[in-house]
This record gives C-alpha cells, sequence and structure tokens, in this order.
C-alpha cells in the first residue's frame, strides 16, 4: 500500500487511476483545482497556473502527474506548465517519492502544437530527475469524457462523419488498461525510469476507430464524408492561431501529427495485454457478459453434445460471476465455433498449470451444470432412451473411438494448438 | 452458589442426545445448547430420477443456487457439496476455532450435529474388542441395546456379517437391496467357503434406517435421495429424539449458541459463549457439564482449559473409495433404490488388521462425481458413464484409525490446529486391501474397475476420536471410565475424542452406547447425591 498523490485525479484518466488504485488498498490523494464530488477521497488545492502554492505531503510515495492544460479557452503558456512540472519534481525528490508523468503520443521537441511541445519539455524534466513518463496512445473506454466522450457524443449526433484522406492512424488503449500500466510502473521496482509508450503495437486508421465506436458502443449506423487532409491543413493556416483555438482545431491538427509509436516492447516490459477494441468499447465496460454467455455455449455444448438453452448459459456466465470474479478464459475463435475441438484441450495439452487449472474447474463447472436439469439427466443418464446391453456396448465403443480419434488428433496438432492457446488466460488473475 | 441447571449438555448430535436421556428420564434439570443450524433448501418427496427427468430446478437441490457444489468442488466426499447438507458443515471451522494443515476437517454447527450426514452405518464392539475400554462389556451391552431400540436400526439377516455387527436382536429386517447387489450376494453364496477362506467377508450392511414406520418416521421409500437429504426421516438424524426430550418439563434448550469456554468457580461450571440470536457473549451455570461438540471441538475446550500445550494424538480411519463393474449386468435399466450401504464386508488384512467396507448404488449419485475421476476427455467420459454406470456399484473401505498419525495442537491465540498424515503403514495395506477385493470381487464375476481405486485424504473419513481417550488411571488430558476430564472434575466427555481406540468398523453406535453409559452413571450420581 502507497500513498500516492494525483494531479488531475477528477479527470478522465486520473479518476479511473483513482478508482483503481484505492480499489487495490493504496492511500490515493487528489490534487486538484476542484475538489473531488465524491467526498470520500482526500483532496488538495492544486492548479497549474498558482502551483508556487501548493505543498506535497512529506508521507507521498508516488505522486501520478496527470493535469494539464487541455482547454482551448483558458490560454496557458508552455512555460508556465513546464515550471509547475519542474516545481513539482522539487517537492517529489524532497518527499524521496516517484515521479510518474503522464505525457502523450505528441510529444516531440518540434511539435506542431504548444501541448506536444510541452509536454516534451516535462518528459526531458522527469526523465533528468529520475522518473518515469508514459506516453498513452488513443485513450478510450469507461466513462464518456475526455477526448473519447466528444468523439463518442459527435458520432452519436452527426449524420456524417469526415473520413480523413490520407487517413490518420491512432494506436488506442483502454482506459482501464492505461490505470494498469500506471499502476504497475508505481507499484514495482524492477522498472527502470524511461518513457514508456503505452497503446495498441499496430494503428488503425482513425475512421476505422470511429466506426467501431459506432458499432460496438453505440450500436448504431455511420456514413462517412470523404475529406482530403490537405484542405483541412490549408483552412487552418488561413484560419491563422487565435480561430484554430477557438475551433477546437488544435487537436485535430495533433491528430494529423500522430508519429507512430513503437510499443509492443514496453508493453511486454510492464507486462500489460490489452483488451480488444470492440470489447474495450462494450457498454458494459469490457463486452464481458457476452464472452461469457460465449465460453457457456461452447463449453456446454461440448459436455452436452448439443446446443443448451439459454437457461442453462446464463447459470453458467452467473456461476463464473459469482466465483471465478466474472473473467473470460479467451478460447481461440476455433474453439468457439466448434466446441468438439475441446476435446484437444480437455485435460492436458496447455500452456501454462495456471490456465488448466482453471480450465478444468469450468469444465467441471459445466458438467455439472448440464447435467443439473432434464437434458442432462438425458444425456447422462440416458433416461426415457432404449436401454439393455447392446446399447450399453455401443456407447462404450463410441466413448472409447472418440477418445482415441482425439488423442491421436492431440498428437499431430499440439505444436499448433499451443501457439494457439498463447492468448488464452489474458483476463485470469 | 446456586447454579442454572444441574447439567449442561454441549452439542445436540448423536452423543448429546444419547447423553442427555438417562438424565432426563431421571429427572435432572438439563440445559442443551448447540449450533442450531438447520436446513434450508427445501426437500421434495419426488423420486431421485423422476425429479432429475423432469425437474427443471433440480440444479438448486444438486448444485445450489449459490453454487454450492461447485464452491465445495475439492472437498473430500459428494455430502459436502450437496447443497441441502450445507447447514450441516457449515461455520464449524472458525465458530469453534480450528484450523487445519494438510489435514480433513469436517464438523458440524447444525441441530443434531454430523448425524445430518450421517451414512447411518452401525456396529456394536464384541468383548475383544472393547478391551482397551476401562470398564465391563456388559456396562456397555445395555447402552447399545437401549440406544438401537431409540433410534431404530435395519438389516437383520442371517448372514455372514451378522456376528460381525452383533445388533440383529434390536434391527429391524433389511431394507431390500437393487439387482446389483442381490446379484452380488447370490454370487457371494456360491463363492461363500472360497471368499472366507481369503478372509472375505460380506453380509447385509447394518444401518440406522428404517425398514418399517417407527414413531413418527416413515420407512425407506427407495426413492434414491438419501444423498440428499431423507424427507420421510427414514434416516436416522440425532434430530429425531428431540421431540421425544422436548415433552419433558426439566428438558431445556438453547439453540445458536457456540461454546467457547468453561470456568469453575463457587462450587459450579460456567459455560460462556456467543448466541447468534445477538452476537452477545453469554453465560450459564451447572454443576456438571457434558461435552459432545465433536472430537475436535471437545478437544478444543478441554485444550484451552486445561492449557494443554503439548500435542494429542488424533485417530482418524484412513479411507478409500473403488467402483465395481458387474460386466455381466451391462445395460441394466436404472431403477430408484437405497442410497446408503446395501452390502457391507470385512477383509482379513497382514498383521491381524481387519478392513471393513459397503457398497453403494450409484443412481442417486451425479455422474459429474465420476466424470472427472475418468481419464478421458470430459465428453467421452461421459459416454463411457452413461455406458457402464447402471451396472456399477461404488465401494468404500476404511482402515483402523491408528494408522492415520494425526495430532491437534492448541496454539498460543488458543486456536486448535490439526495436522496430520498416513502412517507409512497405509500405502502397503491399501495395496493389500485393493488386491484382496479385487481378487474377491472377480471370483464373483464382478471388476474392480482399474484406476478407479482411489486412497482418501487423510481427515476426510470425519471419524475424528481418541484425543482423550478413557483409561483406568487417567492423566492429564485423559478421562476416566465415566468420561470425566482428568483435572476438570464434573466435565466428563461422551463424544468420539473419549474412545481409547477407532477400528475400521463403524464407530458412532459405540460413541451413542458410551454416551448413554456415562449419562445414566451421572445421573445416578446426582440423584444420589440429592438423596444423600
Amino acid at each position: 500500500m502507497n500513498n500516492i498523490v494525483v494531479t488531475g485525479g477528477n479527470g478522465y484518466i486520473g479518476s479511473s487511476f483513482t478508482d483503481v488504485a484505492t480499489e487495490r488498498g493504496h492511500h490515493v490523494t487528489i490534487a486538484s483545482r476542484q475538489q473531488p464530488s465524491s467526498g470520500n477521497v482526500p483532496w488538495l488545492y492544486f492548479d497549474l497556473v498558482s502551483y508556487k502554492a501548493f505543498d506535497l505531503p512529506l508521507d507521498t510515495d508516488i505522486l501520478v502527474h496527470l493535469a494539464a492544460n487541455i482547454s482551448a479557452t483558458e490560454f496557458l503558456d508552455i512555460d508556465t506548465e513546464v515550471a509547475a512540472a519542474q516545481e513539482l519534481i522539487k517537492l517529489t525528490k524532497k518527499a524521496k517519492a516517484k515521479f510518474i508523468f503522464v505525457s502523450s503520443q505528441t510529444a516531440r521537441e518540434h511539435a506542431p502544437t504548444d501541448y506536444g511541445r510541452s509536454k516534451w519539455h516535462i518528459e526531458q524534466a522527469v526523465l533528468a530527475a529520475g522518473g518515469w513518463v508514459v506516453r498513452p496512445g488513443q485513450v478510450y473506454g469507461g466513462e464518456l469524457r475526455g477526448l473519447y466522450g466528444a468523439l463518442v457524443n459527435s458520432v452519436s449526433k452527426l449524420l456524417f462523419l469526415p473520413a480523413f484522406i490520407p487517413t490518420p492512424k491512432i494506436q488506442p488503449i483502454h482506459v482501464l488498461d492505461l490505470t494498469e500500466g500506471l499502476l504497475q510502473l508505481a507499484e514495482r521496482d524492477d522498472l527502470q525510469s524511461k518513457v514508456y509508450c503505452l497503446a495498441e503495437p499496430l494503428p488503425i486508421p482513425f475512421s476505422s476507430f470511429l466506426a467501431e465506436i459506432a458499432v460496438s458502443r453505440l450500436r448504431c449506423k455511420i456514413f462517412f464524408l470523404p475529406i482530403p487532409t490537405p484542405a483541412v491543413r490549408f483552412f487552418m493556416k488561413v484560419a491563422g492561431t487565435d480561430l484554430q483555438k477557438r475551433l477546437g482545431l488544435t487537436r485535430l491538427n495533433s491528430l494529423f501529427d500522430l508519429p507512430k509509436m513503437t510499443t509492443a516492447s514496453d508493453l511486454k516490459m510492464i507486462g500489460l495485454s490489452l483488451r480488444s477494441l470492440p470489447a474495450g468499447l462494450h457498454p458494459s465496460g469490457n463486452n464481458i457478459r457476452r464472452r461469457l454467455l460465449r465460453e457457456a455455449k461452447t463449453l456446454l455444448t461440448y459436455v452436452l453434445k448439443e446446443r443448451p438453452d439459454s437457461v442453462l448459459l446464463r447459470r453458467y456466465v452467473r456461476c463464473i460471476e459469482a466465483l471465478r470474479g466474472g473473467r473470460v478464459v479467451e478460447l481461440p475463435e476455433i474453439f468457439l465455433s466448434f466446441p468438439i475441438l475441446l476435446s484437444l484441450i480437455d485435460s492436458t495439452c496447455w500452456r501454462t498449470d495456471k490456465l488448466a487449472i482453471e480450465f478444468a474447474w469450468r469444465m467441471d463447472a459445466a458438467t455439472l451444470i448440464a447435467e443439473a436439469s432434464p437434458l442432462g439427466a438425458s444425456r447422462f443418464l440416458g433416461i426415457s432412451q432404449p436401454e439393455g446391453m447392446v446399447r450399453s456396448i455401443c456407447l462404450l465403443a463410441t466413448s472409447v473411438v472418440g477418445e482415441v480419434f482425439w488423442r491421436l488428433m492431440k498428437f499431430f496438432v499440439s505444436p499448433v494448438l499451443r501457439l494457439a492457446l498463447v492468448s488464452a488466460g489474458k483476463g485470469l488473475p | 452458589m446456586s447454579v442454572d441447571f444441574d447439567v449442561i449438555v454441549v452439542g445436540s448430535g448423536p452423543a448429546g442426545v444419547s447423553a442427555t436421556f438417562p438424565l432426563i428420564e431421571s429427572g435432572v434439570q438439563v440445559l442443551m445448547v448447540d449450533g442450531g443450524k438447520k436446513e434450508d433448501v427445501p426437500l421434495s418427496d419426488d423420486n431421485f430420477l423422476s425429479a432429475r427427468t423432469h425437474d427443471n430446478n433440480q440444479w438448486i437441490w444438486m448444485v445450489g443456487e449459490d453454487f454450492h457444489a461447485l464452491k465445495m468442488r475439492d472437498a473430500v466426499s459428494p455430502k459436502l457439496r450437496a447443497p441441502s447438507q450445507t447447514y450441516a458443515f457449515a461455520d464449524f471451522q472458525s465458530g469453534n476455532q480450528i484450523k487445519s494443515s494438510d489435514f480433513t476437517v469436517v464438523g458440524s454447527l447444525a441441530k443434531g450435529g454430523l448425524s445430518n450426514a450421517w451414512g447411518c452405518g452401525v456396529a456394536r464392539l464384541s468383548q475383544a474388542e472393547l478391551a482397551e475400554f476401562p470398564f465391563t462389556t456388559s456396562e456397555m451391552d445395555a447402552s447399545y441395546e437401549k440406544v438401537s431400540r431409540r433410534i431404530g436400526i435395519s438389516g437383520r439377516s442371517n448372514d455372514d456379517m451378522s456376528a460381525y455387527f452383533g445388533l440383529d436382536e434390536y434391527a429391524q429386517p433389511p431394507i431390500p437391496m437393487d439387482g446389483l447387489h442381490k446379484w452380488l450376494a447370490n454370487r457371494y453364496e456360491k463363492k461363500r467357503t472360497y471368499l472366507n477362506a481369503q478372509g472375505f467377508k460380506l453380509g447385509r450392511s447394518r444401518l440406522a434406517t428404517l425398514n418399517t414406520d417407527f414413531s413418527d418416521r416413515k420407512a425407506c421409500n427407495l426413492c434414491s435421495k438419501c444423498l440428499w437429504g431423507c424427507s420421510r426421516g427414514s434416516l436416522y438424524s440425532a434430530n429425531h429424539d428431540l421431540p421425544a426430550l422436548r415433552k419433558h418439563s426439566n428438558f431445556n434448550e438453547l439453540s445458536g449458541f457456540v461454546v467457547d469456554n468453561l470456568h469453575f468457580g463457587h462450587g459450579g461450571w460456567t459455560v460462556t459463549g456467543q448466541t447468534s440470536v445477538d452476537n452477545t457473549q453469554r453465560s450459564y451455570t451447572a454443576n456438571k457439564i457434558i461435552l459432545a461438540l465433536g472430537t475436535l471441538a471437545t478437544t478444543r475446550i478441554v485444550s484451552r482449559v486445561l492449557d494443554i500445550k503439548r500435542s494429542l494424538t488424533l485417530l482418524s480411519n484412513p479411507t478409500a473409495a473403488c467402483l465395481i463393474w458387474v460386466p455381466r449386468l451391462l445395460g441394466t435399466k436404472r431403477i430408484n433404490g437405497f442410497g446408503l450401504g446395501q452390502l457391507s464386508f470385512s477383509l482379513a488384512l497382514n498383521n491381524g488388521l481387519s478392513a471393513f467396507g459397503s457398497t453403494f448404488s450409484t443412481t442417486g449419485i451425479p455422474m459429474s462425481e465420476f466424470v472427472r475421476h475418468v481419464p478421458m476427455a470430459r465428453r467421452f467420459g461421459v459416454d463411457l458413464l452413461k455406458g457402464i454406470m447402471s451396472s456399477c456399484v461404488v465401494g468404500n473401505l476404511f482402515l483402523p484409525g491408528q494408522l492415520t498419525k494425526a495430532e491437534t495442537k492448541l496454539s498460543d491465540s488458543g486456536t486448535l490446529i490439526i495436522s496430520g498424515s498416513y502412517s507409512d503403514n497405509v500405502e502397503p495395506f491399501m495395496e493389500e486391501a485393493r488386491n484382496k477385493l479385487s481378487k474377491a470381487y472377480r471370483s464373483m464375476g464382478a471388476l474392480l474397475l482399474p484406476g478407479s481405486f482411489t486412497v482418501g485424504k487423510p481427515g476426510g473419513d470425519i471419524h475424528y476420536s481418541g484425543t482423550l481417550p478413557m483409561r483406568e488411571v487417567p492423566g492429564i488430558g485423559e478421562t476416566s471410565s465415566m468420561g470425566e476430564v482428568k483435572g476438570m472434575e464434573g466435565v466428563f466427555v461422551v463424544d468420539g475424542s473419549c474412545l481409547p481406540n477407532l477400528l475400521a468398523k463403524s464407530h458412532t453406535l459405540t460413541i451413542m452406547a458410551n454416551a448413554d453409559r456415562i449419562g445414566g452413571l451421572i445421573a445416578a450420581n446426582l440423584c444420589s447425591g440429592s438423596t444423600a
């Protein structure tokens, strides 16, 4: 348990971080201009402008610096923002605390925006002081706040969305995955001081991101209006800086200027596995229910040899939610389509012991839940089916032939299987 | 000092009620306290196979609305997974401040104690087997008879196990066997001479279950639901004895009172503990205290009062289970039947040791219990079991309790720590038992399924006993022939903890008879005291 102070703790990322860190047992204090609406979290007044009035408690273990000047209406110059950060670094040193700075994908020495440049200057100061820097990609998911909230809002309201040509590409990261990354940096001592780029390794077109918001988050249809990017650039040049800021176009400018980040090695170093975009955009936050239902259908169909009714599926999902923390075992797609293939992984051939144990538990759960139903009575006991020695011999023969066949199959495909199962169990603790 | 009661009996299980009867009958003022947990899953009258076919809500009693059966996935016995039995085992360790390491610990805070989930096996110890008990056999004989007649037992049969059980004079005829067991019994008759020479004897199980109606309880109707809770009262539980006790005005009862400690002072004993009614500490006083909390909880109280810091030896039967297949009956129709032991056997092993076991129908047991032990992918394991299980019986096996090396130890914080493992002898004895059983059943035309013989985890028998053994001249941590704890005059132990030995043979009736004997002695003592 650590004492963590979060500047900008009321913001989109800040509030997510505060919630999760508190849940994990950390003692979190929010440093911001406004007192948090939920009065349970300790609060200190902090403002990027009047930063000199701020004093960091000496028992602070970690400072997470999230506060940033993002609003277009207030004109805060770069120097003030950098000076505020430097002051915070000084205070952190005095308290012998860790300094974690959440920067931006746009941070560069000669970035086209003030935003990107100020972030770069702060990064340099933080690294010089031995702190940690995180450059997140396009943060999305959870509450409709920040840029993500604005985008969802636009997609829901606008009939046509701009599809810039050539299309800018973004690298998304779910706000909870980013939170997890920040917590890892906060909690662990083995991660060196450097810039960590956290986002999906493969950039996707911005328009695909918007389309996914429409499909997975809003469940609506959208249409794209192609707009040539050079035209936008030209307009912005003509409009001048003031008008750009007033129209909120500065942000658009940074979108066009996103440098591609290499994230795979940093994700690996932190041990972070990112959820997929459709899962992260699902209104439930993670699409978990639907994935659990698919898991239920796969396991129950495998045991019952026929499609179970929805009551059984829901019972399995409730069971996993009640006893296994609602986590999904990420079975490869092909298993979900052909449940009989589970014969290959039922009992052995698993990547890690932990996963094998969890899978065996779920198989037992599916077996018992399947059995405890009229359908199960027929499948397991053969009630109301013909009996007799011949029938029983057939059953024994079926079972032995099936077992032998799938064992042979397992022998041949096991190398492929191991690869296929790499992603399984991602969501497990 | 004036005390609240003459005697306080702690625990309403088989031992507690058996000790209480003689006291109540002689007019002594008794307070019985217990954990008071009661069943909360309603029992249906429907038979097992019909319920399985038609009941859309069967998962409620098979899995449980809180998924109890899956929560208890790794527990040692299907009984511990049955949702209707949850109450019988709930909160025992935390309520009694007991912890275990590598040893299965099960106990009860329920009204009626562990008898709520009892396999109902009864037997009488012979004169030779009672040799270690520090009193004469005749003292026990009267109590065996009294208790047997009170609880109602069945299984009387002129077979090879008649003398072993020694209870036929008080027993009803046996509950009818299913086809598989009839077939096995028949084959045994034909091979009897050979099998007896091998040290294998087979006969009907003697059980505390009803073949004919008995007071308010109904005879077994062969509904296959023994595991899930008997709605007819055919299986004995100490709960069935409570109405008879409640008819007496000198019987007082306090439910939901978990005793924590005892104190002696001002000429009497005070029990203190917590009530579940309002979570307050309460205390009651009496001249004499009878401890019947179940071996482990009783041991903790005694260890705590006497501050016994050394380890006490705990007896517990090593167990094994197996599946026996009758190929000739492959494809037999599944029918409802009796779910507890139908045939029982004794098996002579090396060094004069004797094992005991019974066989059961598989009908009322979920197939899921077996599927995960089949070394096949579940999908095909289900096919296999569907084909084979109607021609299989399940067997269990017990070895004598001294083969488990277990102990109880009081920690500085007052928690009783249970630890133990099987002695090195268990493995060869189990090996021998498996081979001999395999051979015996093979000669009867049945097959002990290879790989099905599984040795249970230490403590899984739930036959804990012998921590405070009765001795002619007891030392500290032992009890007198009256069960009176050395160093705690006026406190008597009547549950399994005072047994001086634990055979493979079912021991519950012996605990009950001994409790009845001790209750009688205390009653006589109190009455002679008051007349004097």
